[in-house]
């Protein structure tokens, strides 16, 4: 995590909500993580400048966006002149302006000093290119996403604000945009906001997490250590907690109608992905279809057996989750009666076993 | 006493005769017709950039006094016209706030066709308001602020998100201001008078002739109308229903 470049010290109520927020963010990919309704896309709102404010002060690169201090040096700017990237959830493309108008109206507003990202490299970095013609209404929406986040990076912003940028997407999309973002981020240097209620897409993207609940602050780390606060457990639910790994495509196997594919630590086999060796793949699995065996299984037929040593257990609802480092840290979902009958306890060797059918390709 | 002999009485009218009604319009009759075009066509132009800003800062602002904009905007729709006339009689009388002006200017607006254009772009305001202030609520505020994330100003924003998807809005209620200002009477008969190829519209011309009895120039000059009308109508219906598509 670089040094800070977002300082958010501010409060805004509504009727029936306050949110208070004293944070501040280094230069990668900060998530902000929580339930609905606990005040992330107010958060956004505040820092993009569709929403003022009670009290405080928001600074971007120790640029004053908003002060509430004192009554003559008060400063609330403009959306336009916050130079802030916002991503939505739908797109929000111009239904009237093709896709290369879409993507060239910030850049036109921009000034020319401070056009640093040029729409032809973003155009291929996000592999818009044969989309450039078409009207919004025609693409499908993980096309939207990547119009979207070209647009939004051809007006230079330095920060970029993405609400939910997964949310309204199919599975296989959801991994390619998770990958195109961290290759924007890579490539461009640009700090990211990402806010998603889905802890999978912060441990796989963010470098810390901003955890919001009912508008309070509850924790703020990095994700993997954020996920066994207890404040942040409650706020799990455990049919949605789930490991989203990315790796690489090594081989296929078209008889027994698998793929194998390596993430750090293991190789895994999956329901056959059309993909060539070596292509990147990103995969999900859901906490509670993955098995943990105190020893190693013999006869078994599930294709992946994964060595791990437990790192955390945590209690959430009903559930333990299991929190295993196999060169990523991986969750699985027990009962507490089976929990305490493997007598796990942090470092404990375990294997973890996946049936290959259980695994969500992504993309 | 029917009451046909007494409108008969007041009006000297005969039944039109079928001859009359085929008799082609003169020229004078045609000036009428692109007079009351112009006046209307003026009058919407002069209407625009009132209606625009006062539909955006009635759709997308949170302004204090809206509900005192939305009154004083709504006032000629339930005021007699006449009474709409009179005041910019006042406005623009030779005491009147804009007398000054005029003089500087070398002009005099009342009773010439612009006076006329006034006063049907200021009637038909309120029709134009409604139209386009339900069109542009209609745009995602998001886009709006979208644009502006992306660097566009409130200004730009507007002119490059709001009107071009409102737009099929904005030109119905600027087609429904053209009609209503083709029909405009009261308040025009007041600021303009009613001279004769120079502020004599369709509706003063129909009246003049029904009171001079001239029923066959009145049978035309209500064809105009009624074609005008239906123009309007089809118009009006047809950006509407792309609206809804």
């Amino acid at each position: 995590m670089g040094e800070p470049f977002l300082e958010l010290h501010f409060r805004k109520s509504y009727p029936g909500f306050s949110l208070e927020v004293d944070a501040s963010f280094g230069a990668g990919i900060t998530a902000i993580f929580g339930p609905s309704g606990s005040g992330k896309s107010t958060t956004l709102d505040c820092i993009a400048g569709a929403a003022r404010p009670d009290s405080g002060v928001l600074q971007l690169w120790s640029r004053t966006l908003f002060s509430s201090e004192g009554r003559f040096l008060s400063v609330n700017r403009p959306p336009e002149k916050r130079r802030v990237g916002y991503v939505h959830q739908d797109g929000l493309l111009f239904p009237h302006l093709r896709v290369r108008e879409n993507i060239l109206f910030g850049y036109n507003h921009t000034p020319k000093h401070r056009r640093h990202l040029q729409p032809n490299h973003l155009v291929r970095l996000l592999e818009v290119e044969s989309l450039l013609h078409r009207m919004p209404s025609t693409l499908s929406g993980g096309e939207r996403q990547r119009v979207a986040l070209a647009r939004a990076l051809a007006a230079s912003p330095e920060v970029l604000l993405l609400d939910e940028p997964l949310a309204s997407l199919d599975l296989p999309s959801r991994g390619r945009i998770l990958r195109r973002l961290r290759a924007v981020h890579k490539e461009t240097g640009i700090p990211m906001v990402y806010v998603s209620h889905a802890l999978s897409e912060v441990m796989a993207l963010a470098e810390q997490a901003l955890v919001l609940d009912k508008g309070r602050q509850v924790a703020m780390d990095a994700p993997r250590r954020v996920l066994h606060q207890p404040p942040v457990l409650p706020l799990l639910e455990p049919a949605h907690v789930e490991t989203l790994l990315e790796g690489r495509v090594v081989g296929q196997h078209p008889a027994s109608g698998l793929t194998e594919a390596a993430f750090p630590g293991f190789t895994l086999w999956l329901p056959t992905v059309d993909r060539e060796k070596g292509e990147e793949i990103a995969v999900a699995i859901p906490a509670s279809d993955v098995l943990v065996a105190a020893e190693p299984p013999h006869g078994l037929s599930a294709r992946n057996v994964v060595r791990a040593t437990v790192s955390a257990l945590d209690r959430v609802g009903d559930s333990v989750i299991v929190s295993a480092d196999a060169g990523v840290t991986m969750l699985a979902a027990l009962s507490p009666e089976a929990a305490a009958s493997l007598e796990l306890q942090p470092g404990a060797e375990v294997s973890l076993v996946l049936k290959s059918s259980s695994i969500i390709v992504l993309g | 006493m029917r009451l046909g002999t007494i409108a008969s009485t007041r009006y000297h009218l005969s039944n039109p005769s079928v001859k009359g009604c085929l008799v082609l319009p003169t020229p004078e009759e045609y000036s009428v017709l692109f007079l009351s075009l112009r006046v209307a066509f003026v009058g919407t132009l002069l209407g625009l950039p009132v209606g625009l800003a006062v539909a955006w800062a009635l759709a997308k602002t949170s302004m204090h006094g809206k509900v005192l904009l939305d009154t004083l905007v709504s006032f000629p729709l339930v005021l007699p016209p006449v009474v709409t006339g009179y005041a910019l009689l006042l406005l623009l009388g030779r005491h009147g706030p804009l007398a000054g002006l005029q003089e500087q200017l070398g002009v005099e607006l009342l009773f010439t066709w612009f006076a006329a254009a006034m006063a049907a772009g200021l009637v038909a305001l309120p029709l134009m308001v409604r139209s386009m202030e339900v069109a542009m609520a209609g745009v995602d505020a998001r886009l709006e602020l979208a644009a502006r994330t992306l660097g566009a100003s409130r200004w730009k924003a507007f002119t490059g998100v709001t009107v071009p998807l409102a737009f099929r809005g904005i030109a119905a209620g600027a087609l429904l201001a053209f009609a209503r200002g083709l029909g405009e009477f009261g308040a025009t008969i007041v600021v303009a008078g009613n001279i004769p190829g120079s502020t004599q519209t369709l509706p003063l011309a129909i009246y003049t002739n029904l009171q001079t009895g001239n029923e066959d120039a009145v049978v035309r000059f209500v064809t105009f109308s009624l074609v005008l009308a239906l123009a309007a109508l089809l118009v009006h219906r047809w950006l509407l229903k792309r609206v809804a598509a």
